[in-house]
């Protein structure tokens, strides 16, 4: 019995080491098929398959699918989207790999920086010419380049919104952030539990309006960190006295508190939507450049561009079958689909034509944002930033720590981990 | 015939070295190769051996951080064997109490917290215990009528914090273990003793003990690199991004981490390991050896 019994692991052992090989040698057997047999001509005679890979939406990307699917009816080109969670790491491993790698991603433009130094990208003017992207909004279309050259094809972007419970709301929203902070002053009951506003105060990207409202910087055009900059520090200073009175600041509980009815308002992006609406509040939604600082200038949040990009190991083989994909998917149906299936603002002017997507209130809001908002820094550099960032927004409101020390010790950790790059 | 006889043993073990070269031995290689090339964001590809370079940089992540890093790693590594040992201990004693009714219940009740996964168990506790707003335990704290604590926000409570949910995810190894020696020592020992005249302390002090210390020491020695090494807990509780606490907890894997494996520089946190790899090797030869000497 002990024998058949050590025979059985041993067997299920040398299967289960087996099997591992398998299941990675089936699906580069099955995409490098088509990699190479992809014939040069306008128009592909075989059928191609191209592969998209995201960390988004499943539902969403489906409805870009089918809309760009439709587009493409006739010429042999078939687009599927796939979901990989740590799209960023998966990128980093696959990306050059054309085997087992994407032909192309979505994701948003901040890593764009990372990935180009990596030379996995191929630039889309060597693929699509430059007019497929003239109806694209400027700001979309500047944040998919570096240095001058388009790596991106813009989707769709997003930007921070005052989200706020039409049902708790009481009045006006207010036009300057001194009348909101007073505002939060008389509606909020810390120990009740009980909010006028939430928002992720220790997280950068939901910093960004003050920062870029005061004129400060976190990453600037040449790649040098302004943590320092004596106007991010103010902004960070202005930023601890809201927080005091945003809870704790993490995602997790800023969301439960408004969708609970604890929170009048959040600050939030688009992809909350779906959530407030399901926990059936009625949601009222305005544009942070709407709302000026004691400077007078507008809050001024990071915009975030989620756009296609294309694996340089994918346009060496499938090039002319991507590049009918790109036309499809630089369309304004492709911008109304997302625009519909998610409340997405698109990045295609024409695609605001339509419209349920102009009477969108949500979609207005952020074309409206995208007055005052800034792309979020897309060098290489970027990718390091967002650490030392939050450990400073940490320090400051949260462990008490005064934010022109923590700034310096953020300035410093940002510049040892840009010098560990190289 | 005595070739074969030499071969066979051999043959039986080719799985399992293989299995080890292939997830034990190989990774270890292959860093301490890239660690030697200047494989980075800018040579993602076309990467080349570049020599030591990579250590002499990585010796100056070796810092004063790195120091208090340690210091912090050792008093963890080592409250949190004490407290394991000794609760450990008593809980697994309770459980065999002879006229202890449902201990199976009991037992199997207990391995919960070791039988989720640690990424879980920690969102877990980082929402439903710790948070200021949704968490139990402020729930409780308000409900008294005290102000709300935020339990990760400085050093302090954060390491404390931290603690307990390593006990509460560690604890069920050491009494399972414990417990397993427990059944082992022979009863007529306790018998003998009883009728000797020696009472509970002195059964447990001049019995217990020294029957189980064989077997409980290689699990001691094993929960002691865990605890030494460990990474998640702190990391997921107090430092994941989007979700810093504003406590600056580290030990060495985080300060490590958070230093040298951020840049993407493959070649220099690849040095940064190896010789994090040689520090935890000698750590684990003096454990051994006090062991021995024990």
């Amino acid at each position: 019995m002990k024998k058949f019994l050590a025979i059985l692991l041993s067997a299920l052992m040398l299967m289960t080491l087996l099997a591992a090989c398998g299941t990675s040698d089936e699906p580069s057997g099955e995409s490098a098929a088509p990699a190479s047999e992809a014939p040069e001509s306008e128009t592909p005679a075989e059928p191609v398959e191209l592969t998209v890979w995201h960390d988004n939406d499943e539902a969403l990307m489906q409805a870009m699918a089918d809309a760009a699917n439709a587009k493409l009816e006739g010429t042999g080109v078939t687009l599927t989207f796939e979901k990989r969670t740590g799209l960023s790491d998966q990128l980093k491993l696959y990306g050059g790999d054309a085997a087992n790698g994407p032909d192309m991603y979505l994701w948003a433009h901040d890593s764009l920086g990372t990935f180009v130094a990596m030379d996995i990208l191929e630039p889309l003017t060597n693929l699509i010419d430059e007019s497929v992207l003239a109806d694209d909004l400027p700001l979309t279309v500047e944040a998919g380049q570096i240095d001058g050259t388009q790596y991106l094809l813009p989707v769709y972007f997003e930007t921070l919104l005052f989200l706020y419970n039409k049902d708790l709301w009481q009045g006006d929203i207010p036009a300057t952030t001194e009348e909101l902070y007073e505002y939060m002053v008389a509606n909020t009951d810390t120990a009740a539990g009980t909010y006028a506003v939430v928002n992720q105060h220790s997280t950068s990207y939901n910093v960004s309006p003050f920062i870029n409202g005061f004129g400060g910087y976190i990453l600037d055009d040449e790649g040098n960190p302004g943590l320092n900059d004596p106007k991010t520090i103010e902004a960070v200073e202005y930023n601890k006295k809201f927080a005091d009175l945003e809870a704790d600041g993490d995602y997790n509980t800023v969301t439960t508190l408004f969708n609970e009815g604890k929170a009048q308002a959040i600050i939030g992006g688009p992809w909350l939507v779906a959530g407030i609406r399901a926990a059936g509040i009625d949601l009222g939604v305005a544009s942070l450049s709407d709302m000026t600082l004691p400077n007078g200038e507008p809050l001024a949040p990071f915009s975030g561009v989620q756009g296609i990009g294309v694996m340089k190991v994918a346009a060496e083989t499938k090039g002319d079958a991507i590049a009918l994909a790109l036309e499809a998917l630089a369309s304004p149906e492709v911008g109304v689909a997302l625009a519909k299936a998610g409340g997405c603002a698109p990045a295609n002017s024409l695609s605001y034509d339509d419209p349920d997507v102009a009477a969108d209130e949500i979609i207005a809001a952020i074309e409206r944002t995208a007055d005052t908002a800034q792309p979020m820094p897309n060098a290489a550099e970027m990718n390091v930033m967002w650490g030392p960032v939050d450990s400073m927004l940490a320090a400051v409101n949260k462990n008490g720590q005064d934010a022109a020390s923590a700034a310096e010790e953020a300035q410093a950790a940002a510049l040892q981990a840009i010098a560990d790059m190289q | 015939m005595s070739l074969r006889r030499k071969l066979k043993p051999w043959c039986w073990c080719v799985p399992a070295v293989l299995l080890i070269l292939i997830i034990i031995v190989f990774p270890i290689i292959y860093t301490g190769y890239i660690s030697l090339t200047n494989m980075n964001l800018y040579h993602w590809q076309d990467y080349e051996v570049i020599g030591l370079g990579n250590y002499a940089r990585a010796l100056f992540k070796f810092d004063s951080g790195f120091l208090s890093a340690l210091g912090t790693t050792l008093l963890w590594t080592v409250l949190n064997m004490v407290i394991q040992l000794a609760l450990g201990f008593l809980i697994a004693l309770g459980l065999n109490a002879p006229k202890l009714k449902l201990s199976r219940l009991y037992k199997t009740l207990l391995m919960v917290p070791w039988a989720m996964p640690a990424y879980i168990s920690i969102l877990l506790w980082r929402v439903g215990m710790f948070n200021t707003e949704l968490g139990l335990l402020n729930k409780w704290i308000t409900a008294l009528g005290f102000e709300k604590v935020d339990f990760l926000a400085t050093n302090g409570i954060a390491f404390v914090s931290c603690l307990v949910l390593n006990l509460w995810m560690a604890l069920p190894f050491m009494i399972s273990t414990i417990d397993g020696a427990l059944q082992s020592v022979d009863r007529s020992l306790y018998e003998s003793a009883t009728l000797d005249g020696a009472g509970f302390w002195t059964r447990t002090w001049k019995i217990t003990i020294p029957s189980i210390r064989p077997v409980i020491a290689p699990a001691a020695v094993m929960t002691t690199f865990i605890t030494f090494k460990q990474f998640d807990i702190i990391y997921l509780l107090t430092q994941q991004r989007g979700y810093m606490t504003g406590a600056t907890l580290n030990t060495v894997i985080t300060y490590v981490h958070q230093n040298a494996f951020v840049s993407n520089n493959y070649g220099l946190s690849s040095a940064v390991s190896m010789l994090l790899f040689v520090i935890i090797i000698i750590f684990s030869l003096a454990t051994n050896r006090s062991l021995r000497e024990d």
